[in-house]
């Protein structure tokens, strides 16, 4: 089937949409060589700072949110494929301010392993930096094997946590070990009812008939084993309300952040119905949502579905959520 | 036999023309459950063998170091720092001065390179990657360490096309692949195909 996607070149995809991102928010990002997005005030940080890596292919994420409160550096590769360790090596001495960088990397195969070889080379070059991986999809692995968790949405919030504890002037180990603190407590379930077309290769990212939804589909299209007869909004949010509370063993009485992030073609008109019917079960479990976010952070091209991220909160974590921040697409 | 500047020159030429022929191959296998990209990937780091060999003014071990640094920075997809860091392991076992490698010596460059891919990937025997070519390889070099230089790479080569055929029957358990499951029973990994031709290429590039 030909894609029907406004494109020019496949190989100048990543190129055009960070040159396009770039000049629509130049008061707050600045394009550096290596595709580096780049906080316009990480020149007067006295702090820690925040660097991460991603593919293209995933709007507004993950440059989207580079500013202050977020991140400082964002390292971008191709569409959906890691950049490599050189560009962030260059990122982490970038960002570096004499207090540490926080390097966030998602768990895919290829970031994995930029992030382990980025990880060698500063070692080599005794930079203070500490990795944190967020790998919080509850389909296709146990808690107990997080190592196999993939990193969905979840790594948005880590940003605005992780950005805000270091713009407190925390230590590098107090900002790494919040962080940690909160990709501990937060658990992701995706849902797609229509796959994606990969834009610069043309292949299907998934492949679900007209009556099927697949449950834990990962963000490139890739299979979460639950797939099922297409059900209604609220029979949604049911399933994946309770396998979140479940993975996350959240009893009554406790506080969460609740994010709905739209893949990319799913309306928030539906966001919102869902959304309704989460408050509604997490009341009936005297859960109580004391922050959200119903919207797109990370997509899939135009996938219909949604992810479903949870996250246990403390008053601190809470705090550094509210907590000032202005990027691109995340301002508070 | 040792292997010296000349030796090695004509192992990493064997290597690069072995790699550039099968680009490809590479692809197409690549293309089914992958991105796509592996045999461009190769390509590039083909040339890469073949610059810095025309550019070596150095020892062997720091002939070695600027090689792994320069494929470690091709751009594009995991083969470059997956064999920049097997490079790079290389490296780290030769002294510098040396000028000639003997069997024992080569055995213990290949067992650094396998370690230090450790560092960075978790992936062991079954998982369907490179390292189903690269971990026998190692071993049946270290079996065959007291011999010479042609044994240990003759049977380092034979290892490695083993272990990379033995891909076919498992599952992917890393990459995009994963996603396929049991779709990707029938066909080999494509870096373990990668990693085979690089040791056969390193045999073949041998002397005769």
């Amino acid at each position: 089937m030909k894609m029907k996607k406004f494109i020019n070149a496949q190989e100048n995809l990543t190129k055009e949409l960070l040159e396009g991102f770039v000049a629509a928010n130049s008061d707050l990002v600045s394009l550096k060589p290596g595709y580096m997005v780049v906080n316009n005030a990480l020149a007067d940080a006295h702090r820690v700072t925040i660097v991460t890596q991603g593919g293209s292919g995933h709007e507004p994420a993950i440059s989207g949110f580079v500013g202050e409160g977020m991140v400082d550096v964002s390292v971008v590769g191709d569409v959906f494929a890691a950049p490599g360790p050189q560009a962030c090596v260059d990122a982490i001495k970038l960002a570096d301010k004499g207090k540490g960088v926080l390097y966030v990397v998602l768990n895919h195969a290829g970031d994995m392993l930029t992030g382990n070889r980025t990880m060698k080379e500063v070692e080599k070059l005794k930079l203070d930096v500490r990795k944190i991986v967020t790998q919080e999809d509850i389909a296709n692995a146990p808690r107990e094997n997080a190592d196999d968790r993939r990193g969905l949405v979840g790594c948005i919030p880590t940003y605005k946590i992780a950005g805000a504890a270091a713009a407190e002037g925390k230590s590098l180990e107090e900002v790494a070990a919040i962080a940690q603190r909160f990709v501990d407590n937060m658990a992701t379930l995706a849902v797609a009812v229509r796959g994606a077309t990969h834009p610069a290769t043309g292949q299907a990212l998934a492949d679900l008939s007209d009556d099927e939804m697949e449950v834990g589909m990962g963000q490139h299209g890739e299979g979460g084993g639950g797939r099922m007869p297409m059900k209604s909004a609220d029979e949604t949010a049911a399933i994946m309300v309770d396998a979140l509370l479940k993975d996350l063993s959240i009893k009554p009485g406790e506080k969460i952040l609740l994010i709905l992030n739209g893949a990319g073609a799913t309306t928030l008109m539906e966001l919102f119905i869902i959304y309704r019917k989460c408050l509604e079960i997490l009341a009936e479990r005297k859960v109580e949502v004391v922050a959200n976010y119903i919207g797109e952070l990370l997509t899939v091209q135009e996938q219909a579905g949604f992810q479903m991220f949870m996250a246990r909160m403390d008053y601190e974590l809470l705090r550094l959520w509210n907590a000032p921040c202005r990027t691109p697409y995340l301002t508070k | 036999m040792h292997i010296d500047k000349t030796v090695l020159t004509g192992m990493l030429a064997r290597t690069a023309a072995l790699w550039r022929d099968h680009m490809d191959d590479l692809t197409d296998i690549d293309s089914r459950f992958g991105d796509g990209d592996h045999g461009v990937t190769i390509g590039k780091i083909a040339d890469v063998l073949d610059r810095c060999a025309a550019e070596w003014d150095d020892d062997i071990a720091g002939f070695m170091t600027r090689l792994a640094e320069a494929v470690m920075a091709v751009p594009g997809g995991s083969a470059a720092p997956l064999y920049g860091t097997f490079l790079e392991g290389l490296a780290e076992a030769v002294p510098p001065g040396v000028a000639a490698i003997d069997a024992p010596a080569l055995t213990a460059m290949l067992a650094s390179a396998l370690n230090n891919l450790r560092t960075i990937t978790k992936a062991k025997i079954g998982d369907k990657t490179m390292m189903d070519a690269i971990i026998p390889a190692v071993q049946a070099a270290e079996s065959t360490a007291g011999e010479s230089v042609e044994a240990v790479l003759a049977s380092a080569a034979a290892a490695a096309d083993g272990g990379a055929a033995a891909t076919a029957g498992f599952p992917a358990k890393f990459g995009r692949a994963r996603s396929y499951g049991d779709a990707t029973l029938g066909t080999p990994d494509v870096g373990a195909l990668s990693a085979a031709m690089m040791f056969r290429g390193l045999r073949e590039g041998l002397p005769a």
